[in-house]
């Protein structure tokens, strides 16, 4: 049961128009890649939050991760783009591989630019969405393709526009982010990392600072438009929406992987006991 | 008295006036210089390579903890000897008055780059910029939004401190009061006069500044914590 309809399928291609080339970044990538995490040890201090850990996403498809709070799935996705150093093991993001070195390029840790230029093809949504209060929602989108990726200004203007038509917040273009509500700076941060057209797009528990009547109109943006045709994580307590939208649910709990496996698998006949427990718990809420 | 007082602002307005000219151009310029200073010294001390972190912190410590006119003294006449620059009087003044000021501004600043939420950094990072670009674009910006008072009480510090630059002979506002009160014999006079002028001046520019900031944008509270 995939979620996704693919009539809905509301041109995701226009995403990718004319001025997406990027500066030669290879890897716009057609074929869509996975990611695979082998045996990844992080630890803040003393505490280890991820132990030995290892799951591999599947290429253009969206996978939830569940688990209580601690298990560590924020920290798993924060390690994915490098914003977390993970202590061992291996990463691996489409072509990169990502050690305690951080990420290689040719067997070498990259440098800074070169990281940089990595984290462009991964898109992140925060759970407190950070968005830059200094811009306007607009300003916010282009910033990065243009100031990053050298695009021409008009041509992202063009594309940014076009965006906040998707995500229903277009006559919002020229306000400052304090101006919107929860929900329409959290679709505002998800359309700003579209912008940059990434193949892999990660989501941080994107819903759960927002007030619950909130939550529909990010999910329905994120179901419906950020995972299309893209390598997707999805870190949420939200499991209808990772029952409907998700292709593969794992469940984490203690550094680890418990359970995974389809939506209806996993969310209905959880086989491990702790799986179980948790997903009882959730469903009751 | 009072006419006396107001005779001596009359009389002497040209010669005032141009004093006053100096004092402002002096306190504009080296505040200028001591914005750029200053953010470099700032950037630098929160730098992680040592070779900039260490130095940035010493000349930050060095600037503050020592007093302007010592280091206007140190400027204009010892820098010849210690690193074989000359300096003209005017010079002098501009150097060593941003060379305080800088001191103060760069801890501003890096009191406002710290004050902005990890998150933008993070949210910067994951969007491609590299350190260099998120500080320009990013956090500096809403830092120095954030830091506008403080920068302009350090502006205002600075216009004060110009009035200690007449001892090497420049013709700011209190060297022309200096060479007014020798000719007149009135420096009752003079120098009320002058310390009125200066206090109208920063009076004036506070509360420009007060205006000025309610028309800065505010972002108010945002993000999930709003």
């Amino acid at each position: 049961m995939s979620g996704r309809a693919p009539d809905a399928g509301i041109a995701e291609a226009g995403n990718s128009g004319p001025g997406s080339s990027g500066q030669g970044i290879p890897a716009k990538a057609s074929a869509a890649e996975g990611i695979s995490v082998e045996a990844v040890t992080k630890k803040f201090g003393a505490l280890t939050v991820l132990n030995g850990i290892s799951l591999s996403i599947r290429p253009g498809l969206a996978t939830a991760v569940l688990g209580p709070s601690g298990s560590g799935k924020s920290t798993l996705v924060r390690c994915i783009n490098w914003l977390e150093h993970i202590q061992d093991g291996r990463i691996t993001v489409g072509g990169t591989a990502i050690t305690a070195r951080g990420p290689l390029n040719g067997g070498r840790p990259m440098g800074a630019r070169d990281i940089a230029k990595f984290r462009t093809r991964i898109g992140l949504v925060f759970q407190s969405f950070n968005l830059f209060p200094h811009l306007t929602v607009l300003g916010n989108l282009i910033e990065a393709p243009v100031g990053v990726l050298g695009r021409r200004r008009a041509d992202a203007v063009v594309q940014a526009m076009d965006l906040l038509e998707r995500v229903n917040l277009a006559e919002k273009a020229n306000d400052y982010p304090a101006r919107l509500s929860g929900g329409q700076q959290q679709r505002v941060a998800i359309a700003r990392a579209l912008m940059m057209d990434p193949p892999f797009m990660l989501f941080d528990e994107p819903t759960s600072a927002l007030d619950p009547e909130l939550t529909g109109e990010v999910l329905k943006v994120i179901g419906g438009l950020a995972i299309r045709g893209r390598t997707s994580v999805i870190v949420t307590h939200e499991i209808g929406f990772a029952r409907e939208v998700a292709d593969w649910v794992i469940v984490m709990d203690g550094g680890r992987v418990i359970e995974e496996g389809p939506p209806a698998a996993v969310l209905d006949n959880p086989t491990t006991e702790r799986a179980r427990a948790f997903l009882g718990r959730l469903h009751r809420i | 008295m009072w006419l006396s007082m107001w005779r001596v602002l009359t009389d002497y307005s040209g010669i005032l006036l141009r004093g006053l000219g100096v004092t402002i151009e002096l306190s504009i310029i080296s505040m200028a210089l001591a914005l750029v200073v200053g953010m470099v010294a700032c950037l630098a001390s929160l730098s992680h390579l040592r070779v900039l972190r260490y130095p940035a912190t010493l000349y930050v410590e060095f600037c503050r903890d020592t007093p302007i006119l010592v280091q206007l003294i140190w400027v204009h006449f010892a820098w010849p000897g210690l690193f074989g620059v000359k300096f003209t009087a005017w010079d002098s003044a501009v150097v060593a008055l941003a060379l305080q000021s800088s001191g103060y501004l760069a801890e501003e600043f890096r009191a406002g780059i710290e004050s902005i939420d990890k998150g933008q950094v993070e949210a910067s990072q994951s969007l491609g910029m590299t350190w260099l670009r998120l500080m320009r674009r990013i956090v500096v910006p809403q830092a120095v939004i954030r830091m506008m008072p403080g920068i302009l009480n350090q502006f205002v510090t600075c216009l004060k401190s110009t009035s200690i630059v007449s001892i090497i002979a420049v013709p700011d506002l209190m060297y022309q009061a200096g060479l007014i009160a020798s000719a007149t014999f009135q420096p009752m006079q003079v120098y009320t006069v002058i310390a009125l002028v200066y206090f109208l001046l920063v009076l004036i520019i506070s509360f420009a500044v007060r205006q000025a900031s309610k028309r800065l944008p505010r972002f108010g509270s945002f993000g999930a914590m709003s």
